[in-house]
């Protein structure tokens, strides 16, 4: 290819289109930096959902000055939706093909500007006041598809937009740790998830909710090991932010639906029932997500199975089907958990305890153990022991045998029903774990007991107690595991 | 639009018609191998002999010092890593000023691969290298010192024969680049105790593809091109007749016309140089008296070089670029950082340089595209306030 530019490019150079900026725009996006040389600024002018006034200002080569006039004016006075969906293929036609080889990054330059202003308008626009508040029925035919850059999410959407429904993805930025963070643009999460949603012809969003994630996921998160529990942060993100944050937007743009890549299925109540695909089960996470906002929910994965998902994926090209399975908490990519806490709050050593609170050993802090822990006790025994109970006040791990950790009743708190509690006849206390049968009561302060048939090892405070129907097969409803009142 | 202007001679000069008519004998007719032993052969040879004569002459050097390379890249090369290798097994140091050529930089850190230590001269914010550190960087066991005659960026012109004094005074082969300052800055070898210095063809109105490296008689060399021994064994393989002999025109055209020249371009400089100073946030990098006849420098504050060359270009106003923009990001000069610029600002220079063939008038018409070019950049820049 040719290094020299096509003359849309010089014309756009010399005649930039609406180059300057919106004295009081909407949402305001920059992305570049001194580092790399180029600076891309976009500020737009939203009214009901209408980019009503693009202006743009650059710093930087020829090709991101001419990207920049070339999509500004591709995007005033289009609908959001059609504006969102501007591709680095539109720009290049718009610019009469191809960048130059080497000059490629202008078009991601410019598009995470713009789109880093409509996130700012979304922003503004949310405020404080992210939360649910049901949105419209369930019946049309539009929805809002989140999309993290996996193969699952992506091919979410692709499957909702060929059931014909009207799409539009949005990317969520929880942290700050995410992959690929480079000095310039956007954390190629973000970029690649973009890119994935332009290929399909669909519009692309980005919200930034790192407040909201940090305040509701990530120091309960730091707050929960301190106190001896072991929390689960996708349940708590499920709980407070993924939906809210889909469910915000979608009320925005008059959609009626929201959907996510989770392997469940909603079904009338509503309620969630599990998948077509056992083995990629994850009610057991989706409990806390609030019924008008499960009522509006779509998962068009629980009637696939994983390899289905691939197969989709690679039929229709999209890069995404080779992306590696997430497994980690998505904010400690490392999997060092423990590393991350001790980061955050300071070890404070204490004693290792037997049943009767005979002192066996020394630990460095609480933070390094859960219930039903065998590894890195410290403490040398006949029997393997295994953690039964941490007590993060007087700073003891109490150990015991196996049995020590047996347990046949549970206390469960933050209850979210889905169905009449009369219906819960087994309970699943671990995200791999199977039902087991129980009876369920109501306590004094408002608690539930679950009193189970057979014992189970391990049970954790902080961790979720999923009620099921009796087949197994819906979620009654779920909540956190207490601490035992002993 | 009119016949566009051209104002990046350090980038390369037009031909000079006089050196095209010289040289078109040897690209069409009778052609020989300067090697070969009949008429042919013969008549190439003289003719070698004489751009020998006329380039030795710009330098005040003597035939048999010249030594016929593709270009200024390959004489760079060829002295570095030459001097280098020469040396005895002891010498395993060099010293290179951080304003050098690539060519020399680039040779120099790949001598760090043959076990050499390479000090690096930093330079003051006008990027001149002082004489004091030059010396004290200097060691028994540094094989070569290599220094710019004069910047091809922003045309500072170094104190290179103090600087060549010193070396000599220790014993340390001194190579200079002077592909920029021959034919504007008076060199004489014979005063100058250079070891090895290196020309171009293309920067003097001659052809691009040749160029010469001087070579004091006594100095040892390792080759880097081995095969037939032409070029005294230094540089094997057959000669570009027509270019060396285009590159002779142009060398006695520049050492006949040189004060000339020199005149007119300075001339040209300066009024480039007043007219941009009158925008504000535009700046002359490298030194305002030691500079090269034809070279004006700048910084335009919150312009990206690109952007500004290709808008001049679309006026017909063709100036040189500080920078390249490629995939993914800008690479700031390592000349302007070392003279104290800022990344960004490094980003932000463009090098008009002119020659002997443009005119006031035409400077004149420059100075007004260029201010329609700064002033239309600004507006739609984010780090210009103005």
């Amino acid at each position: 290819m040719s290094d020299r530019y096509r003359p849309q490019v010089i014309d756009h150079l010399v005649r930039p289109r609406n180059a300057g900026e919106l004295s009081d725009p909407s949402g305001r996006g920059e992305s570049g930096d001194a580092s790399c040389g180029d600076v891309a600024c976009f500020t737009v002018g939203i009214s009901d959902n209408v980019v009503e006034h693009v202006r743009y200002k650059v710093y930087g080569c020829a090709a991101c000055i001419a990207a920049g006039s070339a999509l500004a004016e591709l995007v005033e006075g289009k609908h959001l939706l059609d504006g969102a969906r501007v591709s680095k293929a539109d720009l290049e036609g718009a610019l009469g093909g191809p960048l130059p080889a080497g000059k490629e990054h202008a078009l991601t330059l410019v598009l995470d500007a713009l789109h880093k202003a409509f996130e700012d308008h979304w922003n503004r626009k949310a405020g404080d006041m992210l939360g649910a508040n049901g949105g419209r029925g369930a019946g049309g035919r539009s929805v809002v598809a989140a999309m993290s850059g996996g193969v699952d999410s992506a091919v979410t959407a692709l499957l909702l937009k060929e059931t014909g429904y009207d799409v539009a993805t949005v990317t969520f930025r929880l942290h700050d740790g995410e992959r690929g963070s480079r000095s310039c643009c956007s954390p190629d999460t973000v970029l690649f998830a973009r890119d994935t949603a332009h290929r399909m012809g669909l519009p692309h969003f980005t919200l930034n909710l790192k407040e909201l994630f940090q305040r509701r996921v990530m120091q309960d998160f730091v707050g929960s090991y301190n106190e001896g529990k072991t929390p689960n942060p996708c349940v708590a993100c499920n709980a407070h932010v993924k939906f809210h944050a889909s469910s915000f937007l979608a009320d925005e743009l008059g959609f009626h639906h929201v959907a996510t890549g989770h392997y469940a299925r909603v079904e009338e109540g509503p309620t969630l029932a599990r998948p077509v695909d056992e083995s990629k089960d994850q009610t057991y996470v989706l409990w806390p997500v609030p019924r008008e906002l499960l009522s509006r929910t779509i998962f068009p994965l629980g009637d696939y199975r994983k390899t289905d998902v691939r197969a989709i994926a690679e039929e229709r090209g999209l890069a995404v089907a080779y992306t590696p399975e997430s497994q980690d908490i998505c904010f400690i990519p490392d999997g060092d958990y423990r590393g991350f806490i001790r980061k955050k709050v300071a070890a404070k050593p204490g004693d290792v305890v037997d049943g009767e609170g005979r002192v066996l050993g020394r630990h460095a802090g609480v933070v390094d153990f859960t219930v039903g822990q065998r590894r890195g006790i410290g403490v040398s025994a006949p029997t393997p022991l295994y953690v039964s109970e941490v007590r993060p006040r007087s700073g003891q791990v109490v150990v015991g045998c196996r049995q020590d950790l047996e347990v046949r009743e549970v206390r469960v708190r933050d209850l979210n029903w889905f169905l009449g509690p009369e219906q819960a006849a087994c309970v699943q206390v671990r995200y791999n774990g199977s039902p087991v049968p129980c009876t369920v009561e109501e306590t004094a302060d408002g608690g539930w007991v679950a009193y189970l048939d057979e014992p189970v090892m391990g049970v954790a405070a902080g961790q979720s107690a999923v009620f099921y129907t009796g087949d197994g097969e819906r979620v009654v409803g779920g909540g956190v595991v207490a601490r035992r009142s002993s | 639009m009119t016949e566009p202007v051209y104002l990046d001679n350090a980038a390369t000069t037009p031909l000079d018609p006089r050196v095209l008519e010289s040289m078109l004998p040897h690209l069409g007719g009778r052609r020989g191998n300067p090697s070969s032993l009949h008429a042919f052969g013969g008549l190439a040879r003289e003719r070698l002999d004489e751009a020998r004569d006329s380039v030795a002459s710009l330098i005040g050097a003597s035939p048999g010092e010249i030594v016929f390379t593709s270009g200024g890249t390959e004489s760079d090369d060829l002295a570095v890593l030459g001097l280098a290798r020469s040396a005895g097994p002891e010498k395993r140091h060099a010293v290179v000023s951080c304003v050098d050529h690539a060519a020399v930089r680039e040779a120099a850190r790949r001598l760090k691969y043959e076990g050499f230590e390479v000090s690096w001269i930093g330079v003051d914010a006008d990027g001149l290298v002082d004489p004091d550190e030059f010396a004290a960087s200097l060691r028994p066991d540094t094989a070569l010192a290599a220094v710019v005659y004069a910047n091809n960026e922003v045309g500072t012109i170094e104190p290179l024969p103090q600087l060549a004094e010193i070396s000599s005074e220790r014993d340390v082969p001194f190579h200079a680049d002077a592909v920029q300052a021959a034919g504007r800055v008076p060199i004489d070898v014979s005063e100058t105790p250079v070891s090895t210095l290196a020309l171009s063809g293309h920067k003097l109105y001659g052809p691009q593809g040749v160029g010469a490296l001087y070579v004091r008689e006594g100095v040892s060399l390792e080759p880097i091109i081995y095969g037939g021994g032409q070029e005294g064994g230094l540089r094997s393989g057959t000669q570009n007749v027509a270019g060396v002999v285009g590159f002779g025109t142009a060398a006695r055209l520049a050492r006949e016309e040189m004060r000339g020249r020199v005149t007119h371009e300075m001339a040209l400089r300066d009024r480039v140089m007043s007219g941009v100073e009158t925008i504000p946030g535009v700046f002359v990098n490298g030194h305002r008296e030691r500079r090269l006849s034809n070279n004006v420098h700048l910084t335009v504050s919150g312009v990206e070089a690109e952007s500004l060359v290709l808008f001049l270009d679309a006026l017909g106003y063709a100036i040189g670029s500080g920078s390249a923009c490629s995939s993914g990001g800008h690479k700031a000069s390592p000349v302007l950082l070392a003279m104290g610029l800022t990344e960004r600002e490094a980003f932000s220079v463009v090098r008009i340089t002119v020659g002997k063939d443009n005119t006031p008038e035409e400077i004149d018409g420059f100075l007004g595209a260029f201010s329609t070019a700064v002033e239309q950049l600004r507006e739609i820049s984010p780090l210009y306030a103005g």
